[in-house]
C-alpha cells in the first residue's frame, strides 16, 4: 500500500530518513535502501540539509523509486527561486515521486558553502500554495499547465524552546495546514509523556502527525542535545541509561525502538532519523517490532 | 540613511600607489551621519594616507573637499575647478556618490574609500542596523512596522522559520528574530489576526528582480 493510502486510511506509517551522498557514489545509499525495502513505507530524502551541498533530493528520490522504495523528498526555498522549484516539482512527479515535504532550510551561513548567495524567493507557506496551484494545473504566474502533477504534501513543525515558541509554532502549523499540508512531521521525541501533551495540541491541526525518532548514538550526543537543542527534553535518566549500558550502541538502538513502540499508541507514524547510521535501521525496526 | 564603513588602509594605499596628487571627496549626507565619509573622516584619511606614503619615501598631495551631496550633479559640479590638478579621485561617499563623480568626469579614475553597506537606522551611539532593502513594494503596513525583507535573514513574508529561538535568529544570537518582533508588535497592537493571514509570494519585479530601477516623475521632469 502506498504512503498516501496508508496515511489517508489512518494506518501507522514508518518513514526512514536517508541522506544523499556528497559525491556521485550512491552504492551506500542504495544498499541501505535495499536493507529496509518492504519494512518502511517510504524513505525521506533531505534537500541539502544543514546547508551541506550533496546530491539533490530529487535524484535521491528517483534512485529510491528505481530500487522499488517509495520516497518523500524534502523541498526548501533557500537554493532555488520559484522557477527552479516549480520546474523540479513537475520533474519530480514525472519521475515517479509522489510525496513532498516542504521544509525549513538551515542558513547558508551555517553550511559548507558559506559564501553562496541564498535565494529565499519564497517561504514555506508560499511554496505550499504554489504546489497546490500546480496540482490544480496552474503555475505561479497564472499560466495553465499541460498535465497536472499530484503529490501528498507535508510540512515540518520546528522545535520549540518554551510555551510561547510552541504557541507561535502551532499558529504557523495551522497556516501550513490551511495552505495545503496533508501531514506534519514533528521534532524528535525523547520523552513520551511530554510529547503526549504536545500531541493533544497537534491533533487539533486535523492532519496526521508524524513525530521524529532520532537515534542517539552516544552519551556525548545525548548530552549535546540536552544542552543545545531547545525543548528537546532529554532526561538525565535517559542519559544515565546510555552511560551505564554495557553496549552503548545496542542500548541506543533499543531506546529508538522503544520510542517507536510508544508512539504507535499516540501518533499516526514515525520518521526515523539515524544521520549516517542508516545501516542500523533494520535493528531499530527489529526493536520496534516492525 | 545609507550606511558605509571605511575600507582597510592597505586597500586604499594599494589603489593610490600610482598617483602623486589626488582629490579626496567627502559627502555631507548619510556618510557624515554614520561617521564614514564626512568632513571629519576626510581630514583623518587625508592625514593617514600622506603619512603612509611618507613612510614609504613617497609624496602624496591630497586636496580635501566635502560636497553637500555627492549623489547630486549640482554639487558634484563644484569639483570642476579642482579636478584638473588631480590624477585621481578618492570618494568617501556611498556608491551613488562614487558613480556620480565617475559619470561627470569620464577621464578621471575614481576609487571608493568606503564599502557601502545598507539602508539603516541608528540603534544607539556608534551602532547602525539594517532596516530597509528598498524592495519597491513596502509591506510594513502588514507587519506592524517591522520589515521582514530587511530584518529576517530569510526574508520570510510568513515567518518565523524553525531557526527562531528565544526571539533570536539562528544565523547569529545577536540578531533579533524579525518575526518575533513582528509577533510581539502585532500582539501589543491587538492585531494578532493579521499574523494568521498568509501573505502571498512577493513580486520581486519592484526590487532588483526587474533590473536596475529608475523613478521618473513626469511632473518634475524638465
Amino acid at each position: 500500500m502506498s504512503f498516501r493510502k496508508r496515511l489517508t486510511s489512518g494506518e501507522f506509517v514508518v518513514l526512514a530518513e536517508m541522506n544523499t551522498p556528497k559525491g556521485a557514489d550512491v552504492s551506500e545509499l542504495v544498499n541501505n535502501a535495499r536493507r529496509i525495502k518492504g519494512r518502511v513505507d517510504a524513505v525521506i530524502v533531505p534537500d541539502m540539509e544543514n546547508g551541506i551541498m550533496r546530491m539533490s533530493a530529487l535524484a535521491g528520490g528517483v534512485l529510491m523509486h528505481q530500487q522499488g522504495v517509495e520516497s518523500i523528498i524534502n523541498v526548501n526555498c533557500r537554493d532555488r527561486n520559484r522557477m527552479a522549484l516549480q520546474g523540479d516539482i513537475l520533474g519530480a512527479h514525472v519521475l515517479g515521486i509522489q510525496n513532498l515535504v516542504i521544509v525549513h532550510s538551515e542558513e547558508m551561513a551555517k553550511g559548507d558553502h558559506r559564501d553562496a548567495k541564498p535565494v529565499d524567493d519564497m517561504d514555506e507557506l508560499e511554496l505550499l500554495a504554489a504546489v497546490q496551484s500546480l496540482q490544480e494545473g496552474v503555475d505561479m504566474a497564472g499560466f495553465k499547465l499541460n498535465g497536472n502533477p499530484s503529490f501528498t504534501v507535508g510540512c515540518n513543525i520546528a522545535p520549540s524552546a518554551d510555551d510561547a515558541a510552541f504557541e507561535k509554532e502551532l499558529s504557523l502549523a495551522r497556516k501550513k495546514v490551511e495552505a495545503g499540508a496533508q501531514f506534519m512531521i514533528t521534532p524528535p521525541v525523547y520523552d513520551l509523556n511530554r510529547f503526549s501533551s504536545a500531541m493533544d495540541e497537534f491533533k487539533k491541526l486535523g492532519v496526521p502527525i508524524i513525530p521524529t525518532v532520532f537515534l542517539i548514538k552516544s552519551v556525548g550526543i545525548a548530552r549535546y542535545i540536552a544542552t543545545y537543542e531547545p525543548g528537546a527534553h532529554i532526561s538525565e535518566d535517559l542519559i544515565k541509561r546510555i552511560r551505564k549500558a554495557p553496549d552503548t550502541e545496542t542500548e541506543c538502538l533499543k531506546i529508538a525502538g522503544e520510542i517507536i513502540v510508544g508512539l504507535k499508541e499516540i501518533s499516526q507514524g514515525v520518521q526515523i532519523v539515524t544521520l549516517g547510521w542508516e545501516y542500523r535501521l533494520p535493528a531499530i525496526l527489529d526493536y520496534a517490532g516492525i | 540613511m545609507i550606511t558605509a564603513e571605511r575600507k582597510p588602509m592597505e586597500e586604499l594605499i594599494e589603489c593610490l600607489k600610482p598617483y602623486h596628487r589626488i582629490l579626496l571627496v567627502g559627502c555631507n549626507e548619510c556618510v557624515t551621519v554614520c561617521a564614514a565619509g564626512g568632513r571629519k573622516e576626510v581630514g583623518i584619511l587625508s592625514s593617514a594616507l600622506q603619512m603612509a606614503f611618507k613612510t614609504e619615501g613617497k609624496n602624496l598631495e591630497v586636496k580635501e573637499i566635502t560636497l553637500e551631496r555627492q549623489c547630486d550633479p549640482e554639487y558634484v559640479e563644484e569639483l570642476v575647478t579642482h579636478i584638473d590638478q588631480a590624477e585621481a579621485v578618492m570618494s568617501m561617499a556611498c556608491g551613488c556618490g562614487v558613480q556620480e563623480i565617475a559619470r561627470r568626469f569620464k577621464d578621471k579614475p575614481v576609487y571608493p574609500a568606503v564599502n557601502t553597506t545598507f539602508m539603516g537606522a541608528s540603534e544607539r551611539q556608534g551602532v547602525w542596523a539594517e532596516r530597509c532593502q528598498g524592495c519597491g513594494e513596502c509591506v510594513l503596513g502588514l507587519t506592524g512596522g517591522i520589515c521582514p525583507i530587511a530584518r529576517c535573514s530569510k526574508q520570510l513574508l510568513n515567518g518565523p522559520c524553525g531557526g527562531s529561538t528565544n526571539g533570536k535568529c539562528e544565523v547569529d544570537p545577536d540578531i533579533d528574530c524579525a518575526w518575533q518582533l513582528i509577533w510581539d508588535r502585532l500582539k501589543a497592537l491587538g492585531l494578532e489576526d493579521r499574523y494568521e493571514e498568509n501573505i502571498p509570494a512577493k513580486d520581486w519585479r519592484t526590487g532588483r528582480g526587474g533590473g536596475p530601477r529608475k523613478i521618473i516623475r513626469e511632473d518634475l521632469v524638465k
